[in-house]
């Protein structure tokens, strides 16, 4: 209960919000997303790491377990994100 | 006139289509057979206890949507249409087995699984708690079709019922919501909630 609640607040004081349609938490001012996986299987320093770490902020970084998606997903993805 | 090209979804729909007569024939044979075992036990059943076996199909855009979401981009690979099958879903059929109160779970799950033998556990837990036993593996209909089926306490297998119908069968896309975490936690309470009903009603009942 605690780590759930402790996770949830650290993506929410961190600007993070959640897309419905790809389970996952995004930020479009620093271009990052998370994947439900993702923040469910790393800890929560292991969160703020990630939400912390500078990645120019250009293009989106893709925090996944299984890795960066294929080149096509990727960019359908960015499209949907980019959006509003 | 150029051939207008097919999508992963369009594909994937055909595929649905040519496969739903054998999805029927699992769920009918996994249910027929789940009922004929639990026989022993629901012909004993107490006056306050209940036991229900309920089979569904999965629906086509159901079917299309968990395909997507297993996939942790929700997301297909447009140009690989060839990679995704639906045959690669659990439950495209399924049977549920509730049960009241959860005393019985535990006899239920083990009747079965002496039936069922080689079908793999695939148990429903939320931050390490279980919620239901749940199983998937093929039967006599269909050595393509896999069957899934659920052992669960009823009221929280009514809840599910409920959630699923109420909110998320409108619009396969809003079950995305099920995977935000502060949603998780409601859910969660919920079921502890329910939970305590149900072990209270049995304290009381043993008593009586």
């Amino acid at each position: 209960m605690k780590t759930l609640d402790t996770k949830q607040n650290i993506l929410d004081d961190a600007g993070f919000a959640y897309s419905i349609d790809r389970m996952a938490y995004f930020n479009r001012k620093s271009k990052k997303i998370f994947s439900v996986e993702y923040v469910e299987d790393h800890d929560e320093d292991d969160l703020e790491r990630a939400i912390r770490e500078d990645t120019g902020g250009e293009e989106w970084k893709f925090y996944f377990n299984s890795g960066e998606p294929p080149e096509s997903v990727r960019r359908e993805i960015e499209a949907s994100l980019g959006r509003g | 006139m150029a051939e207008v090209e097919r999508t992963v979804e369009d594909r994937l729909r055909e595929e649905y289509f040519t496969l739903r007569p054998e999805i029927r024939r699992v769920a009918d044979r996994l249910e027929a057979e789940i009922r004929y075992h639990l026989l022993p036990i629901s012909g004993g059943l107490q006056g306050h206890e209940r036991l229900a076996v309920k089979c569904r199909v999965k629906s086509c855009e159901s079917a299309l949507e968990k395909l997507r979401r297993h996939q942790e981009e929700r997301a297909f690979q447009r140009n690989r249409p060839e990679i995704y099958t639906l045959t690669s879903l659990n439950d495209l059929a399924g049977v549920r087995v509730l049960a009241f109160p959860q005393s019985r779970l535990a006899e239920i799950d083990q009747l079965l699984r002496e039936e069922l033998r080689g079908w793999t556990a695939d148990p429903v837990e939320d931050d390490g708690e279980l919620q239901a036993l749940k199983y998937y593996g093929y039967c006599q209909a269909s050595d393509k079709i896999r069957g899934e089926y659920q052992v669960v306490s009823m009221l929280i297998g009514l809840f599910w019922e409920v959630e699923h119908s109420a909110i998320y069968k409108p619009d396969a896309r809003l079950s995305g919501i099920a995977g935000h975490r502060g949603m998780r936690e409601r859910t969660r309470d919920v079921v502890k909630a329910l939970r305590a009903f149900e072990e209270q009603f049995e304290a009381l009942a043993r008593q009586d």
